[in-house]
């Protein structure tokens, strides 16, 4: 009897160690991966919440690298309801051919010119937090775009007083972003414009707006993104409705195309946030594309 | 038990168009002498150096997933004896699991390790083939990604 406690005590010993030993072979790994993860002392910085700066007509929270050219060439094309004669808006085309350019990994200019009303934009979009996680906890990427747009098109009467200023508009816009997971980001946008001369008296020069916008990934090169900007009832321009486009990123190397659906024409924010003059109800939607190539002129990263 | 005081790793991507080369100097490592197992492990998204800021997103993003797989790492045992308190250089091979984008292979890579005053320099080439850890390139960038990986690994390992 005592021979067999000791045989069986022996065998539950060796079985301790066994695991034992086991145990410690498989931690070696574990245990340098579980300090990794506690050290303190990185900051992961959240990258690629969006495929490029723009999510379909207005910014995303992206920045073009430092150093890096992006060239951007846009259409709008007709109504889609025209039908084949016109075949589905292809043969009226806006464009909007525009240069960005990311002077730090934060900081990022641009300007373009639309066909629409001949107008040329510039912005500056500056990114004022990044989600991050480790050291730097931030759960949200926060970024501000002020821009400028100028038309250029012959004054509607140029017999009466015109002044320069009345071709201006200006907008200020807070893009607040988060990337949840691989494929779903999200985006809140609220913007102010202001326009130096509407139509009508009765019109409001400021305008008020808030964006949302997202994209979820379909695969690792394709995504679907959506975008709506809701204007201020009581700052809403006569005619207009609120602009609501969904589009499909697909990216190729050095290229993202979007391509897209929207009930708006214009390119810059004036245009697209509040002066939409088509409605989705009524069919008025405009197929578009966005191309973007973008070229490393500064040094390495 | 030594531990990574310094260590780099850079991987280089030879292909026809294009030259692609990056670095990290976060890798960790851990040595335990007695038992001669080892685990190194480097957050995959500490890679720099590449030709834009756009393939380093593509880099973590499409190919390497490091928001997926945040870590490549290998562990396992070192074949022959080693004195580690005695100054030295040694042609060594370590046998072990290297996992690179969640997938895990058996590698044995040879080392050389020189051994001064009680720190453990290790120096390692070897190659990593994509398709192996299921990394798949795209046709337009076959001209521009090399389906087989250069890696060098330097790092210095001291006692604790």
């Amino acid at each position: 009897m005592k021979f067999i406690k000791v045989i069986s005590f022996l065998y539950l010993l060796i079985a301790s160690t066994q695991t034992f030993a086991q145990d410690s072979t498989a931690s070696l790994l574990s245990i340098l991966e579980k300090e990794m993860e506690q050290s303190k002392d990185v900051t992961i910085y959240t990258t690629a919440t969006f495929k490029t700066t723009r999510l379909i007509n207005g910014h995303s929270v992206e920045n073009v690298g430092k150093g890096v050219l992006d060239v951007k060439v846009s259409h709008r094309f007709g109504n889609v309801s025209e039908g084949l004669y016109e075949l589905f808006g292809l043969d009226k085309a806006s464009m909007r051919a525009g240069f960005d350019y990311g002077i730090t990994k934060n900081i990022m200019i641009g300007v373009g010119r639309s066909t629409f009303q001949k107008t040329y934009d510039g912005f500056i979009k500056v990114k004022i937090l990044q989600q991050s996680r480790g050291k730097k906890n931030m759960p949200i990427t926060l970024s501000y775009v002020p821009t400028l747009a100028i038309k250029t098109i012959h004054y509607e009467d140029p017999k009466v007083d015109n002044h320069f200023s009345s071709r201006l508009s200006y907008s200020h816009q807070l893009i607040i972003g988060r990337k949840f997971s691989d494929k779903t980001s999200l985006q809140l946008m609220p913007v102010f414009i202001h326009q130096n001369l509407v139509t009508l008296a009765r019109e409001s020069n400021d305008i008020f707006a808030i964006g949302i916008g997202g994209r979820q990934k379909l695969s690792k090169r394709i995504s679907f993104n959506a975008e709506y900007y809701y204007v201020l009832p009581a700052t809403k321009l006569n005619g207009t409705s609120n602009s609501l486009s969904i589009g499909f990123d697909i990216e190729t190397g050095g290229h993202v195309f979007q391509l897209h659906f929207t009930n708006s024409q214009g390119m810059n924010e004036r245009t697209f946030i509040a002066d939409t003059k088509g409605k989705w109800d009524k069919g008025d939607i405009y197929f578009g594309f966005n191309i973007s190539r973008v070229f490393t002129v500064g040094k390495k990263h | 038990m030594y531990s990574v005081s310094s260590g780099t790793i850079t991987f280089r991507s030879d292909a026809p168009l294009e030259l692609v080369k990056a670095s990290s100097n976060q890798l960790k490592g851990i040595f335990d002498a007695g038992k001669k197992q080892f685990a190194f492990s480097l957050n995959v998204n500490t890679f720099k150096g590449f030709n834009s800021p756009l393939q380093q997103e593509h880099f973590n993003e499409n190919y390497l997933e490091s928001n997926k797989y945040p870590r490549a790492s290998f562990e396992g045992k070192i074949i022959e004896d080693v004195d580690l308190k005695k100054n030295g250089y040694y042609n060594i091979r370590a046998k072990g699991n290297l996992t690179v984008h969640g997938v895990s292979q058996e590698r044995i890579i040879k080392c050389e390790l020189t051994i001064k005053n009680n720190i453990v320099s290790v120096k390692s080439n070897f190659t990593v083939l994509l398709a192996d850890h299921n990394i798949t390139i795209p046709k337009v960038v076959h001209e521009k990604l090399a389906s087989e990986i250069k890696v060098e690994v330097k790092a210095d390992l001291i006692d604790k």
